[in-house]
């Protein structure tokens, strides 16, 4: 054990499960409560675009991941203002647009480019330390802007018209939020790969909903949930060398399903 | 009452999802008046709350509230104005407090960044004890009765310190005897901090007996006075139609209309 934590990927792959699993899970909060977990779906396949995109012309893949993430936010928010619809009718167009997108830019790609494949499926075990960076980086400054406006978004959560009629910007700071989230889902995008980035942003906060009464407890349910998961997910997956990202995210589900079948939350409600 | 007024329509019309909800709306409410808004389905009740909330602005004719247009509203003054929202049903798994719920009401008057200071906890305090919720302050949201949630939405709303209380149908939902405890309540409380309110129903005849004024909405102001002004058979068919029928009890006018509301 003690020598297994002697080795560099895997210091790299326990900091970085650290910390997305901590973003994911405080994230996942309001994602769960405000009920806008399609954005994370969303965000999660047009990112996987831009990664595919930024192999075929060679540049930055982590950069074109996140532009292609917040356009998501800013295109679906702009359409379903000038449209007047609900937000999962221009997610569920841009999702697969940029879905048609991807395989149109793997198809372009000259030979097998495994890489890509990475992106897909996940593979933590592969974090580089300039990743490493740029996931502390990005997860810190998630960290902030959460703290910062911890408050509103839990009252925007719990009611978008009340907060705005009492006089919170409700709509600018729920569009950060979806911005936020999109980011989050872009620094999990290499650890746990596209298809399955969105089990870290719902699964935790979904499990610690069913037993949390009250913030705080949601909070530190959800981070331990997701944190747990992912260390679990990367030291059993280098044991049975089984895929990380399944592997984390069969973890939280079993912790999720576990959580629904058990929960002590709804016996506990007081007799009227 | 004072002569001025804290809220002032003049030829307000609002549209609302493409139509004009609410037309040529003149009315002045005064501070610390207590009104109550009534009429039948979609003769534009909920538009006038959310014109009064800023939510929605006039297309023609003006809303002045704090003799501010409602489209300069800032957060400051929405701050000012409590608002109980139709009763929807809460998620009851929501990991929220009574307290938590009820801290809500500062968060405005707070300002970004901010935490709760020990008067926002005294302020927060004193609202769940004017509405009989303090002994529950830890309890979850979610696991309490309809009545019981309303109370602490309206202790949320009271958090604010506001000026104006707006109630959206706080009773639906909710067994006659507690809806007559929550009328009392807000009742009450009109008078201990002497709140401006606008208290919009369908069921007339809770609120006849403790508004000052009553406002009849049909797309257009069809009438405004006090209720035994306005409980009259002349005002209230051309609104209700023939099925309208006032009876007395207990010296007062009772207002039996047939209810093709589809309150579930």
């Amino acid at each position: 054990m003690l020598e297994l934590l002697s080795y560099g990927f895997i210091q790299r792959a326990l900091a970085a499960s650290l910390l997305i699993g901590l973003v994911c899970a405080l994230i996942g909060i309001f994602t769960v409560l405000k009920g806008v977990t399609f954005i994370g779906a969303g965000t999660a396949h047009a990112a996987f675009a831009g990664v595919t995109l930024a192999f075929l012309i060679g540049v930055s893949p982590f950069l074109m991941a996140v532009l292609f993430g917040l356009s998501t936010v800013w295109v679906t928010t702009f359409v379903q203002e000038k449209g007047k619809m609900k937000p999962d009718v221009p997610i569920g167009v841009f999702y697969t647009f940029t879905m048609a997108l991807a395989i149109l830019f793997i198809g372009l790609m000259k030979g097998y480019r495994p890489e890509v494949y990475g992106y897909l499926f996940g593979s933590i075990l592969s974090v580089t330390s300039l990743d490493l960076k740029v996931i502390a980086a990005l997860s810190i400054g998630i960290l902030i802007v959460l703290v910062l406006f911890f408050k509103e978004f839990h009252f925007i959560s719990f009611d978008q018209e009340m907060a705005e009629a009492s006089g919170i910007p409700a709509k600018r700071l729920s569009f950060l939020l979806l911005n936020l989230i999109s980011l989050a889902v872009v620094i999990a995008l290499k650890a746990v790969g596209a298809m399955l980035v969105f089990a870290l942003l719902v699964i935790p906060a979904a499990a610690a909903q069913q037993w949390a009464t009250n913030m705080r407890t949601m909070i530190i349910y959800s981070a331990l949930i997701g944190v747990g998961s992912s260390w679990a997910g990367v030291f059993l997956s280098y044991w049975l060398d089984i895929p990380s990202g399944a592997t984390i995210v069969l973890l939280a589900a079993t912790v999720f399903l576990f959580s629904v079948l058990f929960s002590g939350k709804r016996q506990k409600a007081r007799p009227v | 009452m004072t002569t001025h007024p804290i809220i002032r329509f003049s030829n307000a019309t609002f549209s609302y999802n493409g139509h004009e909800a609410l037309k040529d709306i003149t009315l002045d409410i005064f501070e610390g008046e207590f009104v109550g808004v009534i009429g039948p389905n979609g003769s534009g009740k909920t538009t006038l709350l959310k014109g009064l909330l800023g939510l929605i602005h006039p297309t023609s004719g003006s809303l002045q509230i704090f003799d501010c247009a409602c489209e300069e509203l800032r957060c400051h003054h929405r701050a000012r104005i409590g608002y109980l929202p139709q009763k929807e049903r809460t998620d009851p798994n929501y990991p929220i407090t009574v307290w938590e719920a009820a801290m809500m009401g500062r968060y405005g008057a707070m300002g970004l960044f901010k935490r709760p200071q020990k008067q926002d906890h005294e302020i927060v305090m004193e609202s769940l004890e004017a509405v009989g919720m303090a002994d529950l302050k830890d309890q979850a949201f979610g696991q309490l009765s309809g009545g019981e949630q309303q109370r602490v939405l309206i202790a949320r709303a009271l958090s604010q310190r506001p000026d104006i209380l707006l109630l959206d149908e706080p009773t639906t939902g909710i067994d006659a005897a507690t809806q007559r405890r929550l009328r009392d309540l807000i009742c009450k409380l009109h008078q201990q901090f002497h709140l401006t309110i606008v208290f919009v129903t369908h069921d007339i005849n809770l609120i006849s007996g403790i508004v000052e004024t009553l406002v009849v909405l049909k797309t257009r102001l069809h009438a405004k006075g006090p209720p035994e002004e306005v409980l009259t058979k002349a005002v209230l068919e051309p609104v209700y139609g023939d099925e309208v029928i006032i009876a007395k009890r207990d010296q007062k006018p009772y207002i039996i209309v047939r209810d093709t509301h589809n309150h579930a």
